[in-house]
């Protein structure tokens, strides 16, 4: 059948570039999300300049505003087995990282015009937090809404994780909300009329460590205890659950077959969507600059498209939290950290559960497009902004994932990236007002794992905040708790 | 594709086994040259669609040769040398690359497939239509066993790492050599030359030197560089360089990146763009060159001196060239006689090229038989290590192209990072390696 290609490596046509356009997808790195092209094989030395080309031609840009996406490495795909040869220091932090990215997005890329004069409820950060909870606003017949994006939707951690969604936690609260967030996604597509690619293949966590072993153990009780089927197997039956897995110096795995992975992006374009569609403002490329407060209150938020004068103000920007706190002079506990991800060239499927090894933080699993997609902390990784891209991680990963998989040795990186995590002292969220000013409340601090709690976290603090009913959460994961010293820490965070 | 009768094979005739069938082949060439030297033009199925592929780019530049290769996924032929009895197997087809029962797919979508809103929420079909885009999805098989122990990695330090031995590295490095600095130069292909050994040739080309007229172990082919990265002991390259015992990794620390890499054959749109049989232009003048291997009757679309160049080198030839279809103009005085201004190019064929129609300008529209449509449009410029290294990169609307922005003498907005030749923007080889010259000039300035 007669097609014209713009993109070989993922079958992107030029219609379907067109189509985009016609959702509002108008610049390249949102092109390249939704339509897929430039994430294949080549990494866009074939489709991008042809991309790029027919956005200026449709109008669809300024010629100003015609930026590349962000070229990752490595140019070429290579083999797992030749990075995990790279000499690296370990004993030293990482230093560095490519390409930086964290300047301003091109000012041709703001659109005109101002932003709304006012509205009841301002929103900072348009990842999945913001936009799951202007959404839920909406269902509860709040749309005097504006949510404030500094670039395109998925630039910051919604647009960067690994896509895992999983009930095994360490604490009720963490297990229950998860819970309740995988029943919600499975409704997605009905409710929002967009896959999202839910796939219960499970999760595998694997120790090494004796302590470790006994943690999963301990947690499988209190999983049980809360209805999540966790259960502690042999390195046996692990194989038996993924073929090849070499359960190297491991002692034990927890394996949950209701956990899963899904296609991130499409959340965030699903709320937004539903956001749009109800009336609310989803303004992207905007940057806030500042803040105007009298009386203990948040009185206008001010950008760099013109301040909004509001009644309630949501900072949920996640890593960039403190950033945006320090505007209006509130110190935030959290911490950005880096964390490094990849993904290969897609495969046929061989690789049902999501497997990560708690003791190191390295996970890795199959995406719905057939891509290994993976990463593993650093524990020497200094605080800070930095989205870098090193050859220390790919190295690092590389030598941890072909120990417990030997096989994918020879299997190639396509490309390497970074987002930041949003880091609190206890791994676990802030949440609810702030004190001093009463009318900012914060939903950041998810600590790598947002994403997944997104959904259910957003359904309960729209109840909270158009109700007024008082909710345990909001005191629980309130910032009170650091200066109270009241602090349970959550034990399960990987990557 | 062929073999032009009358040359004298280059190298040892052997023959490779595609899915149980035996190929000829010449061992060294790459082997999607000999698969469509022997007339296998389709190598892969598309992943989404099904569609019928062959190679087009021969510059690891797309996707359309990736194969099965020794157990191996998703290889390159078009850069993967043809070895006796090597084993070769199209991906992501049922039950065959040529009779794939998939490419229904392609057939009950003609005008693509939402793959974002398709059955989304509809009951069953959403949940069946997981399960088998789960099936459908990927391309390659895991390979069964480990892979075996590499090389060990090297670091190596120099004062200037030139990337790319085309006409604007090989001059800098000249100049660098006449001056005394130690340098690297890095190219990925097995010879030197970039365009000057493999492109249609162009008037006042430089001469492509000998790797043996540079400083003893200042050149290094088959090195590929994969990212231009830093670290706590400053900025390096990380290269993969393939020899005998297998790829090896090494970390290449320097003073002054000098990127000289050239640019990417872009795709470019147009009905059946995708079809076997069509090639990009520098794949062309490649497979004649190198391998003495061209089509029977070709068709060239595109635009920009390179066009009406491989019109004469294939003329020159004795390959038959049915038309030149040129999408921008104006022609040039000497164009082939077969040249005519055109616009809304489009492949025919099922399963391969057997002819190209168009818009004739002034005539209507016309359809010229042929086996091979020949894209040649000017390069990409490959602005990746440039834009890793913090250059600024920008859009030249004219040339519907990035470009790495740089001074007359290639200095970036990057004290360390220059680049010279067609990363800032197509040009002539000649304007490359007058590019390359001032760019090793500057940057040797600054260097003890």
């Amino acid at each position: 059948m007669s097609k014209a290609l713009v993109c070989s490596c993922e079958d992107v046509t030029v219609s379907d570039v067109k189509h985009a356009v016609s959702r509002g997808f108008c610049d390249v790195e949102s092109v390249k999300r939704y339509t897929g092209f430039g994430t294949g094989i080549c990494q866009g030395k074939n489709c991008l300049s042809a991309v790029a080309a027919l956005l200026e031609r449709e109008k669809a840009l300024k010629p100003e505003a015609v930026v590349p996406f962000t070229p990752r490495p490595p140019l070429y795909p290579t083999e797992l087995r030749v990075l995990a040869s790279a000499p690296v220091d370990e004993s030293q932090p990482p230093v560095g990282g490519v390409p930086q990215e964290l300047e301003h997005f091109a000012s041709a890329l703001r659109p005109e015009g101002s932003v709304p004069a006012k509205a009841k409820v301002v929103i900072i950060g348009g990842g999945i937090m913001g936009l799951s909870l202007a959404y839920n606003l909406a269902l509860r017949g709040e749309t005097d809404v504006v949510v404030l994006e500094r670039g395109y939707l998925c630039a910051g951690a919604s647009g960067r994780n690994g896509g895992g969604v999983r009930m095994q936690w360490g604490t009720p609260a963490l297990i229950e909300l998860a819970k309740r967030s995988i029943d919600l996604m499975k409704d997605f597509a009905r409710d929002l009329g967009v896959n999202v690619w839910l796939r219960q293949g499970g999760y595998i966590f694997l120790a090494k460590r004796k302590d470790v072993a006994e943690r999963l153990e301990r947690n499988a009780v209190l999983h049980n205890k809360y209805g999540v089927p966790t259960r502690i197997i042999t390195p046996d039956a692990a194989r038996d659950i993924v073929p090849g897995l070499t359960m190297k110096d491991c002692l034990t795995a927890a394996y949950n077959p209701e956990d899963g992975v899904i296609f991130p992006w499409a959340f965030l374009w699903g709320y937004a969507q539903g956001c749009q569609k109800r009336g609310i403002k989803v303004e992207t490329y905007t940057q806030v600059t500042g803040f105007e407060t009298s009386n203990g209150q948040v009185r206008k938020v001010k950008t760099d498209r013109g301040d909004i004068a509001c009644d309630t103000v949501v900072l949920a920007s996640g890593a960039w939290s403190p950033e945006v706190a320090r505007l209006v002079g509130v110190q935030l506990p959290n911490e950005p950290h880096r964390h490094e991800i990849l993904s290969t060239e897609p495969l046929k499927p061989f690789l049902a559960p999501l497997v990560s090894v708690l003791d190191t933080g390295l996970y890795f699993s199959q995406s719905m497009r057939g891509e290994i997609v993976g990463g593993m902390g650093d524990p020497l990784e200094p605080a800070g902004l930095n989205m870098g891209s090193t050859l220390r991680f790919v190295k690092r990963f590389a030598e941890a994932l072909i120990e417990q998989m030997p096989q994918v040795g020879s299997v190639k990186v396509l490309r390497q990236w970074a987002g930041c995590y949003d880091v609190t002292p206890d791994n676990n969220p802030v949440l609810g007002r702030t004190p001093g000013l009463d009318n900012l409340l914060q939903m950041s601090g998810f600590v790598g794992h947002g994403f997944m709690m997104a959904p259910a976290v957003a359904e309960r603090m729209a109840q909270w905040m158009t109700t007024h009913e008082s909710d345990e959460l909001f005191t629980r994961f309130n910032l009170r708790r650091f200066a109270e010293g009241k602090l349970e820490r959550e034990d399960m965070i990987i990557g | 594709m062929r073999r032009l009768p009358d040359v004298p094979p280059r190298g040892r005739a052997i023959t490779v086994d595609l899915e149980g069938e035996s190929i000829p082949a010449i061992e060294g060439e790459p082997v999607a040259c000999s698969l469509i030297a022997a007339g296998e033009s389709v190598l892969a199925r598309s992943v989404k669609y099904h569609r019928p592929r062959g190679p087009y780019c021969f510059a690891a530049a797309c996707s359309h040769c990736l194969m099965r290769v020794d157990g191996q996924p998703n290889v390159y032929t078009c850069r993967t040398p043809a070895q006796a009895g090597m084993k070769l197997e199209r991906q992501n087809a049922y039950p065959s690359a040529k009779v794939d029962v998939f490419e229904t797919i392609d057939w009950f979508f003609p005008k693509g497939l939402d793959h974002h809103e398709m059955f989304a929420g509809v009951p069953v079909a959403e949940t069946v239509m997981a399960k088998v885009a789960r099936q459908l999805a990927g391309l390659g098989l895991l390979p069964r066993e480990a892979a075996d122990p590499l090389p060990p990695a090297q670091t190596l330090r120099t004062h200037v790492a030139v990337v790319g031995a085309g006409a604007a590295g090989l001059e800098a490095a000249r100049v660098l050599s006449t001056r005394g600095i130690p340098f690297r130069l890095l190219e990925r292909d097995d010879v030197l030359g970039g365009r000057l050994a493999h492109g249609a040739p162009e008037q006042d080309a430089p001469h492509v030197p000998e790797p043996t007229a540079f400083p003893a172990g200042s050149v290094m082919t088959r090195a590929t560089a994969l990212g231009l990265y830093d670290d706590e002991h400053g900025r390096y390259l990380a290269v993969v360089t393939r020899g005998e015992e297998g790829p090896r990794l090494i970390k290449l620390y320097a003073e002054r990146f000098l990127l000289a890499v050239g640019g990417h054959p872009p795709i470019h749109p147009f009905e059946n763009n995708d079809l076997p049989g069509v090639y990009a232009g520098r794949a062309a003048s490649l497979l004649l060159r190198r391998y003495a291997v061209a089509p029977e009757v070709a068709t060239l679309v595109g635009w920009g001196p390179e066009l009406h160049a491989l019109a004469r080198l294939l003329d020159e030839r004795g390959v038959k060239v049915a038309a030149v279809v040129d999408l921008r103009g104006p022609l040039p005085p000497d164009a082939h006689p077969t040249a005519c201004m055109g616009a809304e190019p489009k492949a025919h064929g099922l399963r391969a090229v057997s002819a190209l129609s168009f818009e004739a300008q002034g005539s209507g529209r016309r359809k010229v038989e042929c086996d091979a449509v020949l894209v040649s449009v000017p390069v990409s410029p490959g602005f990746e290590l440039a834009r890793q290294g913090g250059a600024k990169v920008t859009f030249d609307a004219k040339a519907g192209a990035f470009q790495v922005e740089a001074d007359a003498d290639g200095r970036t907005e990057v004290p360390d990072v220059f680049v010279a030749g067609d990363i800032t923007g197509a040009g002539t080889a000649k304007a490359a390696a007058a590019a390359g010259h001032r760019a090793a000039e500057a940057l040797a300035g600054g260097l003890s």
